[in-house]
């Protein structure tokens, strides 16, 4: 056992330490769990920061020198995602890195992998994660957008919604599908689309929280060369990476730069004359808002060293790292509201907003606090496999009677 | 970053295990919650013979060295099975103050003795002013005079929640020996024979049935010599053994936690109503799902203390941080397994989730509880410093901008421009 890094991984984490306390502003917005709402001024910021991350190799060290990569191992990779989440960098690759990068490695072409892998390592390509559809939110497999099969292409037609959008994309890594059949799973396939394709429609989904959309696939001709992985295996091969997504040392920084902030403005704030951290009310919120946040700094560790050992234990059955992020999230921004009583609710643009309107920034974030899989999705996977407790199959067909099967 | 049981770690808790799941029974466990002695001895006698004993001593007292956060994995496999034994009141809290402050001779004395079984001892630390809150494990809390008399010193007063007090060969007495100045500052350490004329002790009865004593002391004479290390020296090496002491009752309530999971995803998986295990209900898998956030964050928090603590490093922010997390998170795990096992949680007669719940009281409380460990992270943040801020010349991209629902890029994005079309 050992909860912390090795003397080259302190010295890789002081390097990228050092990079982004020069690249980043003096007047940086330190603590935003969540990047809302980025306008074109502030997009173009992050957007060149992210362009000097990946060409040091920042934005996914742990990916091959090939890859645009440092070929370095998870844990710097995890040092390098909880620093940027730390000095909250806004830059709008995320999901790229996150999301798209993983099923790639494991399932594209070496053509695939050539032409998207370096591009997104250093940060000169943006990509949409495409998968929710109205009918299709916690019950992935229920997607009806087809990609019907004609000779060297296929013909998209549906439509998908809440889909996060920090900025313009020029990927869509969507899933589609390709086969009318039961289980509904096994009809699924995934497709590395480009966002300008004719035929592609956007419309906007504002949300209280992250900005989305709605995309609208009419008659999109894609090379079958966009396919990814195997037909009709979507499904499972995003299932396999979605380990991916729910990992991540990322959120953990944030909540830890987060946190300091507070704790230093509880230390320069006033009350009755004296500083809000020995109120004791406040002191208890701190504490407890202390052991919540090491939680959530081991919890994505652990995830974290859980890629390390790939090849020993096999994939992490159950991941608490979201659970434990939605739900702290939640309090904490519930309770840091009511810290500040009725300036709680001010807007950062608003006169007399305390503590530079983060409080009703991240309070109103975490209403919105969906992608990953809702809570309730979130516990029923560790329930079925991490502690295989039964459950109702799902239905085959309608009409068909629900079964209990032992887990 | 490596969150793995060792090889070694491994074949230790396996050990344990094996151990524990023969020797201590539930059949035990109820026997020694309803006596008076609360222990055995003859097991104590095997526990010696393990090593467990003389674990972190060195080797000239009859110790082997070990590491804490091996250590910790026996007592994660202790509070599995309840084991009860004075192995922290012993071993740790007054066997680790004698080490960390006492003076060689003592160490070889006491320390070999404790090593091979030979000697019990019990921590009496607590007074019946202080038990009220925070301050029972504080310097502060200590009020009970110790006045020196020719080679002697004499002892009048009260301690209580002195666990093992009554079976105790000797007490780790802490006094205050110095009324002015800081109170760590004015605390001595006295090895008292628990035979001494003038002490009385008396088992409380509490929810546990751990052994808990009020142990009287009326003019109780002790020499010179048996001061722990140096006078109004002895609040450090007692704060250092409670830190220790805090995290192996996390271990404990680990342990605890991990068998009740293990327990009620069983009783899930097997108890039928409605035709179906009761398992397959959300609102059953809810309490196991949340066991298991409740054993993984104490594991992790366990460990993590454990592991700075076995580096040498101070650790009060890691240590507060889990007992502060794990006694409350504990008592919420033993109240989720309670729910899934229904009426049968709660029939005393056969049912362990009761013992585990009732244990769990001592565990929370001993050493302090959530509110007191809270109280320790808040003045642990007090000395953090202001937070680091970047260098670069000030943009002023976040000022003074509102919030827009439909961002400006949008547009030029639905036109077909990506990302590097941003000409800013």
């Amino acid at each position: 056992m050992e909860f912390g890094f090795s003397p080259e991984q302190e010295k890789f984490k002081n390097e990228v330490r050092e990079f982004f306390m020069n690249e980043l502003p003096a007047d940086n917005r330190m603590d935003h769990r969540h990047d809302m709402f980025l306008n074109e001024k502030q997009l173009a910021f992050g957007w060149r920061l992210q362009q000097k991350a990946g060409a040091k190799g920042y934005l996914a060290p742990g990916w091959s020198k090939e890859e645009g990569g440092l070929g370095l191992g998870d844990i710097e990779h995890g040092i390098s995602g909880e620093e940027s989440g730390y000095w909250n960098c806004t830059w709008p690759t995320q999901q790229g890195l996150r999301v798209c990068g993983p099923p790639l490695h494991v399932f594209g072409t070496p053509e695939q992998k050539k032409k998207f892998l370096p591009s997104i390592a250093q940060g000169k390509m943006v990509w949409y994660q495409t998968f929710t559809e109205p009918n299709a939110g916690s019950d992935e497999a229920n997607m009806q957008l087809r990609a019907i099969q004609d000779g060297d292409y296929f013909v998209l037609n549906g439509q998908k919604t809440f889909i996060t959008a920090q900025s313009p994309a020029d990927y869509l890594y969507t899933l589609a599908r390709t086969k009318d059949v039961l289980p509904k799973h096994r009809g699924l396939s995934l497709f590395l689309i480009d966002a300008h394709t004719k035929g592609i429609s956007y419309r906007p989904l504002p949300t209280i929280g992250v900005f989305t959309i709605e995309i609208f696939f009419d008659d999109v001709r894609i090379h079958k060369d966009s396919l990814l992985g195997e037909l009709n295996r979507g499904f499972y091969h995003a299932m396999e990476t979605f380990a991916f997504e729910r990992t991540g040392t990322i959120d953990a920084g944030r909540a830890r730069r987060h946190f300091e902030e507070l704790v230093q403005y509880c230390k320069d704030t006033k009350r009755n004359g004296k500083p809000l951290i020995q109120d004791p009310e406040v002191r208890k919120m701190l504490a407890e808002m202390a052991m919540e946040e090491r939680i959530e700094w081991l919890c994505s560790w652990h995830g974290q060293w859980y890629l390390t050992q790939k090849e020993k234990l096999g994939a992490q059955p159950y991941n608490l790292y979201a659970i434990f992020k939605k739900t702290f999230l939640t309090k904490h921004a519930e309770e840091e509201s009511r810290m500040l009583g009725m300036y709680g609710q001010l807007k950062k643009v608003s006169k007399y907003a305390p503590f530079d309107g983060r409080v009703e920034a991240a309070w109103q974030d975490a209403r919105s606090f969906h992608p990953e899989g809702t809570m309730e999705i979130l516990k029923n996977v560790v329930a079925d496999r991490g502690l295989g407790l039964p459950r109702y199959s799902r239905p085959e067909g309608p009409g068909k009677p629900v079964t209990v099967k032992q887990g | 970053m490596d969150f793995s049981y060792s090889e070694e770690q491994i074949m230790l808790q396996k050990m344990a295990r094996e151990f524990l799941e023969k020797e201590c029974t539930e059949k035990f466990v109820r026997e020694m919650q309803a006596g008076d002695v609360g222990y055995s001895k003859e097991q104590w006698k095997k526990i010696a013979d393990l090593g467990w004993l003389g674990f972190l001593y060195p080797e000239n007292c009859g110790g082997i060295n070990g590491s804490i956060l091996d250590l910790a994995v026996i007592y994660e496999e202790m509070g599995r099975t309840m084991f009860p034994s004075p192995h922290l009141a012993t071993v740790i809290l007054c066997g680790m103050s004698i080490l960390y402050g006492g003076t060689e001779e003592q160490k070889k004395e006491y320390l070999s003795k404790i090593a091979c079984g030979d000697l019990i001892m019990a921590l009496a630390l607590n007074e019946p002013e202080s038990s009220w809150d925070g301050k029972a494990w504080k310097a502060e809390g200590v009020t009970m005079k110790a006045a020196a008399q020719g080679d002697n010193y004499v002892l009048s007063g009260t301690k209580l929640f002195v666990e093992f007090g009554k079976v105790a060969d000797y007490l780790l007495v802490a006094t205050q020996t110095k009324a002015t100045g800081k109170a760590e500052d004015g605390i001595t350490l006295f090895l008292v024979d628990a035979k001494s004329q003038g002490i009385t002790s008396n088992l409380l009865v509490t929810t546990g049935g751990d052994k808990q004593c009020e142990v009287i002391f009326d003019k109780v004479k002790v020499p010179k010599a048996n001061i722990v290390g140096k006078l109004n020296g002895g609040w450090a090496p007692l704060a250092k053994a409670m830190k220790l002491g805090s995290v192996l009752l996390c271990a404990q309530m680990v342990g605890a936690d991990r068998k009740m999971l293990e327990l009620a995803v069983d009783y899930a998986k097997t108890r039928t109503q409605f035709e179906v295990p009761i398992g397959v209900w959300q609102y059953v898998q809810e309490h196991c799902v949340m066991i298991v956030t409740e054993l993984d964050s104490s594991w992790w928090l366990t460990y993590d203390a454990a592991w700075k603590l076995s580096k040498g490093e101070s650790a009060d922010m890691e240590v507060a941080l889990a007992k502060g997390w794990c006694s409350d998170s504990h008592e919420r795990a033993c109240w989720r397994a309670h729910q899934v096992y229904g009426g049968v949680g709660y029939t005393i007669l056969d049912g362990v989730m009761p013992l585990y719940s009732k244990r769990g009281k001592y565990l929370q409380q001993y050493l302090g509880n959530a509110e007191y460990h809270m109280e320790q992270i808040a003045s642990e943040l007090d000395k953090w410093p202001v937070p680091p801020q970047p260098r670069g010349k000030a943009l002023h991209l976040w000022e003074g901008v509102e919030e827009q629902r439909i961002p400006d890029w949008f547009d030029r994005f639905c036109k077909g421009e990506g990302m590097a079309a941003n000409k800013i």
